[in-house]
């Protein structure tokens, strides 16, 4: 509640990772012991264009202060197609984030492929820091979201 | 206007343009081009309109093929004609302009068969407000009538979304009544496909006229809709940015879901917003507040609108119909037209402009969208 210090700021991010790359690039970087930022909660998904709007959207005004999407580079999708799918979907809603002003910049989405463990925590990391330099959910300091 | 067609028939006004348009439609009904019309019709309280199926030909004595309200959308009533498929049952439906693009899209989602369906559609004035329509009928019925026979249309009177519209003419139709830039008191009477040249075929009427003089005065009109349009964004464009605006302009939002009931492009059977989904329970709206000290109901009503945007609004034809229903008064339709205008020129696309264009949710590119910089794969992220 209140002002948090940015300096002591902990970002709370959520990470939708494709179950077939990112995830499995999850698994690398952690088996790989590379440092990831203890920042990110993954939810797996089977595909990244699992992720409807409104999932996005709760996870937002739920309070979440990042949230990254990431699946298999394009071409390379488990499902022939589904990437591409995402990345039409991602690109409607940062559209309707950034005519809003509601910190478009707090959604991500990345193609980190199965073998990637070392890009995916270089993800990981830069987005903690972008979000951590960007500040708090403004939501989280409204009662009426 | 969808493509600028280059030939339609002359007809002689009789009755005024209503009465003209009626004509037509008894005569096609009399030599069986439809077996049924649907058209707006009056109430018998006459306080407002309603979609009516016609089939008789007195019955459309009673008809207004141009209604001053819309209090359905056009492309709702033709969902619930065809949700089930075409049939065997030849209709034509009279609608403005933006019923027919809503009905466009709808048939891309699946809601609305056109394929026995013929869209009749003319050079719309706009539209009145309903809450000023309900409140004074005849008045709102004398205005709509002056603003119609007016030689230039004035549209002070009309919603502020028909202000601002720029696609009031020549919508992707099978036939068009150019009401606009007539002469010596005749309309144009324009095909617009296969199907509508047919049916002028079967009636006999010849259309082989030019159509330059009409084309000017929509070109004109749609220059000042275009400018009143641009004028009217930068008004909506403080009201929506931010997160302190956003709450200040749905402060009065009672989350009564009726901007989402009344859309036509909201066809879910099942709107996630209102689903046992989106009900969390006491535990977790607890939960909730944790950070942000209390918590507003209804919940999420920011939410609410945020979703809708993200997910109709590259099929927003821009109606009206949600600023109507709206109990609290938001400009809806305004704020909804103006984040449609930014969505769906990402996709370079336009709602209902043709029905050859596909959904941009339904099919992709492989190289497309780049501009996102995070989506490049960087090169020293790579392993």
């Amino acid at each position: 509640m209140g002002e948090v210090k940015i300096n002591n700021f902990k970002p709370k991010i959520v990470g939708y990772l494709c179950n077939w790359c990112t995830y499995a690039a999850a698994d690398l970087a952690g088996a790989s012991r590379l440092d990831i930022k203890p920042s990110i909660n993954v939810i797996r998904v089977m595909c990244s264009s699992r992720i409807d709007q409104n999932l996005i959207l709760t996870t937002f005004f739920g309070g979440a202060d990042g949230i990254l999407i990431a699946g298999c580079h394009p071409g390379d999708c488990h499902y022939d197609k589904g990437n591409y799918y995402a990345r039409r979907r991602y690109a409607l809603l940062k559209k309707v984030l950034e005519t809003l002003k509601l910190d478009p910049e707090r959604l991500q989405l990345s193609w980190i492929s199965a073998a990637e463990g070392k890009r995916y925590a270089t993800v990981v990391n830069e987005f903690t820091e972008r979000i951590r330099k960007l500040g708090p959910n403004p939501i989280n300091n409204n009662s009426y979201f | 206007m969808n493509i600028v067609p280059n030939r339609g028939a002359k007809i002689s006004v009789k009755n005024g343009f209503r009465g003209t348009i009626l004509e037509f439609l008894r005569n096609s009904l009399e030599k069986g081009c439809f077996d049924g019309i649907l058209i707006p019709m009056r109430v018998p309280a006459d306080d407002s309109y309603a979609w009516v199926l016609v089939r008789d030909k007195p019955f459309l004595d009673n008809a207004n093929p141009i209604a001053p309200i819309v209090s359905v959308q056009g492309a709702k009533a033709l969902t619930s004609l065809t949700r089930k498929g075409g049939g065997n049952f030849n209709v034509a439906a009279i609608m403005k302009p933006c019923d027919i693009r809503a009905s466009i899209e709808l048939s891309k989602l699946k809601q609305v068969n056109l394929e026995k369906i013929t869209l009749i559609s003319y050079d719309c004035p706009g539209t009145l407000e309903m809450s000023n329509y309900i409140e004074n009928p005849e008045e709102s019925e004398k205005i709509f009538g002056s603003l119609l026979d007016g030689d230039v249309w004035d549209d002070k009177f009309t919603k502020p979304i028909c202000q601002i519209c720029d696609n009031f003419s020549f919508p992707a139709c099978d036939l068009h009544f150019a009401l606009l830039g007539t002469e010596n008191g005749s309309i144009y009477l324009i095909p617009g496909t296969e199907k509508g040249e047919n049916i002028l075929d079967d009636l006999g009427i010849e259309y082989s006229e030019d159509l330059s003089n009409w084309e000017k005065k929509v070109i004109e009109l749609i220059k000042k809709k275009e400018k009143q349009k641009a004028e009217k964004f930068e008004l909506v464009k403080p009201t929506v940015e931010g997160f302190d605006n956003l709450l200040k302009t749905f402060a009065n939002c009672i989350g009564c879901h009726n901007c989402q009931s009344a859309c036509p492009i909201c066809y879910c059977r099942q709107c996630y917003f209102d689903s046992e989904v989106s009900k969390p329970n006491s535990d977790f709206i607890l939960l909730r507040t944790s950070k942000r000290g209390g918590i507003s109901f209804p919940l999420d009503r920011i939410m609410f609108h945020t979703g809708r945007m993200s997910h109709m609004s590259l099929s927003c034809v821009s109606c009206g119909v949600c600023t109507d229903a709206c109990p609290v008064s938001i400009p809806v339709a305004d704020i909804f037209s103006y984040v449609a205008d930014k969505t769906q020129r990402t996709f370079e696309y336009k709602a209902g402009n043709s029905t050859e264009e596909p959904l941009p949710m339904r099919e992709y590119r492989f190289d497309e969208l780049l501009e996102i910089k995070e989506l490049v794969k960087d090169a020293d992220g790579q392993d």
